[in-house]
């Protein structure tokens, strides 16, 4: 881990007793509920997180008819899952996706803020918010992929996509092998935010 | 011209992070919260699409606050301040100056209480649910709110179209990222509609209903090609306002 998150620990104790003063008064001027932050919070480890994405790549994996819908009208396909109401609400209001395969790697990317899927893949991860991704992203996005661990060769594109607008990407990562006998359910526990981002693969089951 | 507005291609930063938590301290949820609630209860939900009752929420809100509000004020920070904070960092500070400065608490109310809870960290919160807030935020984080708009007129480009991006005075807040102003790319497709932006960005040039198109790039169009890695594409969305012919 970075050591740009090794601040004193005072640092942490002052931001952690500002918020809770910052909530506190907005409680009691009745700008919000006692439960609204916590409201919130239940949104995002119950309706809106990746295991939706997570599931939306399975399918994809089994079905290339639903993939080629999936990436010509992404909230169309969405639709069609049993996933929880709201996949196109906050932050997916215009969601679009794309696919890695034998000849391109995509990497999403948001250089100006940190636009993200919510109700597919919840909320962004560090990395994702982190200035220098941000910066180097769109410079040298092989560099930032092997440190990550991801080798792309230069026979292979690379399309990087800026959220500079109303569309929040994400990418149907490539079916590792070895997966031929797995069920939709298994496949899903395969695939991580990462991968979904662009900047991992899915790692073949574990024998 | 903001250094946040071109964080794009900067080089020499050194390695990317590679921590996958959304929140590497526990503080950091709960500014999390007071944001996407504020969100909810905006007053410009009003005129949204979808549209809320947002008049008749028992708030004391009454202000607009969208991604508008958090990016302008991260985008209006000091440069190497920027760089100094964390991103949730940023969020307190900006949050809780924007409270201040709109008259909703002052600055010495949030410093005394935030001794408070610094010398008693474990002392509870105020104990007072609000159910019609905590139904806004559901819907509001169901339904979500769109500033697509019908059609009133053909977009200027067309898909394959040659085109330059437009290089407008820097503004508090922009959704034109630095690193493309006058480079030359495709029109690659024309999202369907027309889309406004939360807030008017002056003379940068977007708040009112527009084409959005998504072009692509050459990486070495872009940085040059000794300075680009080899077959890389980028794409990028941008408000008709930001694209011009390109010759």
């Amino acid at each position: 881990m970075s050591d740009i998150f090794g601040f004193p620990q005072d640092r942490e104790a002052t931001s952690a007793a500002k918020v809770r003063a910052l909530e506190a008064l907005l409680i009691e001027k009745g700008v919000i509920g006692s439960d609204s932050v916590d409201t919130v919070l239940r949104h995002f480890e119950t309706v809106a997180g990746p295991f939706n994405g997570a599931r939306i790549v399975a399918r994809a994996w089994v079905d290339p008819a639903y993939q080629q819908r999936l990436i010509a009208n992404t909230p169309s396909a969405i639709a069609e899952l049993d996933l929880p109401a709201g996949m196109a609400g906050a932050e997916g209001e215009h969601m679009a996706a794309v696919a890695n395969d034998a000849h391109v790697h995509n990497l999403i990317i948001c250089t100006l803020c940190s636009c993200y899927p919510w109700p597919v893949l919840g909320l962004p991860p560090y990395w994702y918010k982190d200035p220098v991704f941000r910066a180097r992203g769109v410079r040298e996005p092989r560099a930032v992929l092997r440190e990550f661990g991801v080798d792309v060769p230069e026979t292979k594109e690379v399309k990087v996509w800026d959220s500079s607008a109303q569309i929040r990407w994400f990418v149907i990562p490539e079916r590792p092998a070895n997966t031929d006998g797995m069920s939709e359910a298994e496949l899903a526990s395969l695939v991580t935010p990462e991968s979904m981002m662009g900047v991992a693969l899915v790692a073949p089951p574990q024998a | 011209m903001k250094l946040q507005h071109h964080l794009g291609g900067i080089e020499n930063l050194g390695p990317v992070s590679l921590e996958t938590r959304v929140f590497v301290e526990p503080w950091e949820q709960r500014i999390f919260g007071i944001h996407t609630a504020m969100m909810a209860e905006s007053a410009h939900l009003a005129d949204a699409l979808p549209a809320y009752a947002v008049k008749d929420l028992p708030t004391a809100f009454k202000s607009n606050w969208s991604w508008a509000s958090l990016r302008t004020g991260a985008e209006d920070m000091q440069p190497f301040e920027y760089f100094k904070y964390r991103y949730y960092e940023k969020w307190l500070g900006g949050i809780s100056q924007f409270f201040i400065d709109a008259g909703y608490l002052t600055a010495q109310e949030l410093e005394e209480k935030s001794a408070f809870y610094r010398a008693h960290p474990d002392a509870a919160l105020p104990d007072r649910p609000s159910a019609p807030i905590a139904a806004q935020i559901g819907a509001y984080l169901q339904q979500g709110d769109s500033g697509y708009h019908p059609p009133e007129r053909a977009p200027r480009f067309a898909a394959g179209d040659m085109v330059r991006v437009a290089d407008p005075a820097a503004v508090d807040h922009t959704r034109l990222p630095g690193y493309l102003r006058c480079k030359t790319g495709t029109v690659d497709a024309i999202y369907p509609g027309h889309f406004s932006y939360f807030v008017s960005t002056g003379v940068d040039g977007i708040g009112r209903p527009m084409p959005v198109y998504r072009i692509a790039f050459k990486a070495a169009d872009v940085w040059g090609s000794d300075k680009s890695e080899p077959n890389t594409t980028i794409y990028a969305d941008l408000y008709e306002a930001y694209v011009q012919a390109a010759h």
